[in-house]
């Protein structure tokens, strides 16, 4: 065992947000490879809406979800997952939510409902966040202070509004999430 | 019990997703569905083992290894996530967990489970915190 090489570790960032509001675009944005994508199989317990009988039933689906990395040294990676754009699937994929560092949710201005969930997600199980706001093509009709009042944002989560398919955006965005982690109290 | 691929519950998200592979998953895995371990997580990064003894310093003769395992030990020769080899695989994370436990219970394959950054223990470190910092900078 002693002639092994010292093995990379690695930690994880969640990129969160509704379906459509450029997860991929800002992971491959950062990523020092094209996003790979794999898949799951996650069994959930639903009740039926119609089903009389009263009895739990399980439903096995598939989801798939797009990641890249950020090798930071030779010792430490950093995974980039996008989550599954069905908030119900991903939020019950233990092994993708549990040991992350923090999450990035990625908000449309023009529909910034989609991300409620996420931001929901992530407040509820005490997980570190902060919002990008993407704005497509650089429109962007709304001032901070609305956004934040849309999206009821506590004060103290950093929010950035840029485009995700620029790198810096991504990077900027990783860095507000990494100093927000520094600034909190230990233990 | 879930849901196999085959029986009539189960359900595919996207109506073409995994119709692409003429293997059924589970039959890689000679129908095993949950990986014996479970320290095997999205992020465990995995390392083939160059040359493999047993525990009485003989070379490990690998048992039973399937085409998609020796994938796996080429795969792993620079270390790779467990998503990682799934993606490469192009299989799902279960079954590919389960055939990274065969590798590891031979000793083909170390495990290098992920930092822990758990609140409950005090959060990230700070220095691990100032790595990944210094290293987004550079992007």
């Amino acid at each position: 065992m002693t002639n092994t090489p010292a093995a990379a570790a690695a930690v994880k960032i969640l990129i969160a947000g509704g379906f459509g509001v450029g997860k991929t675009t800002l992971v491959g944005s950062v990523s020092e490879v094209a996003p790979l994508r794999t898949e799951e199989y996650l069994t959930t317990a639903s009740v039926g809406v119609d089903d009389l009988s009263g009895v739990d039933q399980k439903t096995t689906t598939t989801v798939a979800l797009d990641f890249g990395r950020i090798t930071v040294s030779p010792e430490l990676v950093v995974y980039l997952f996008g989550t599954p754009g069905q908030e119900r699937f991903w939020f019950m994929w233990n092994d993708l939510v549990n040991g992350a560092l923090g999450g990035v949710v990625i908000a449309d201005t023009r529909r910034l409902e989609s991300s409620f969930a996420s931001i929901d997600f992530f407040e509820s199980r005490g997980i570190p966040f902060v919002v990008a706001i993407n704005c497509f093509h650089g429109v962007n009709t709304r001032s901070d202070a609305e956004i934040r009042a849309a999206l009821d944002l506590d004060p103290h989560v950093p929010m950035l509004v840029g485009d995700v398919r620029e790198r810096s955006f991504g990077r900027d965005a990783l860095l507000a999430l990494v100093d927000h982690l520094m600034a909190m109290p230990v233990g | 019990m879930n849901a196999l691929p085959w029986d009539d519950e189960y359900e595919y998200e996207d109506g073409d997703d995994g119709a692409d592979s003429m293997v059924r998953p589970y039959t890689i895995t000679r129908g095993r569905t949950a990986p014996e371990r479970d320290d095997l997580t999205l992020i465990t990064l995995l390392t083939s083992v160059p040359d493999p003894v047993d525990a009485y310093g003989a070379p490990v003769r690998p048992a039973r290894l399937q085409p998609e395992h020796r994938m796996i030990i080429d795969r792993c020769r620079t270390p790779a996530a467990v998503a990682e080899v799934a993606a490469d695989l192009d299989l799902p994370v279960t079954v590919t967990k389960i055939l990274l436990g065969d590798l590891v219970a031979q000793g083909l394959l170390k495990a290098r489970a992920p930092i822990s950054v758990a609140r409950a223990a005090g959060g990230a470190d700070r220095g691990l915190l100032a790595a990944v910092r210094e290293g987004l900078r550079r992007l």
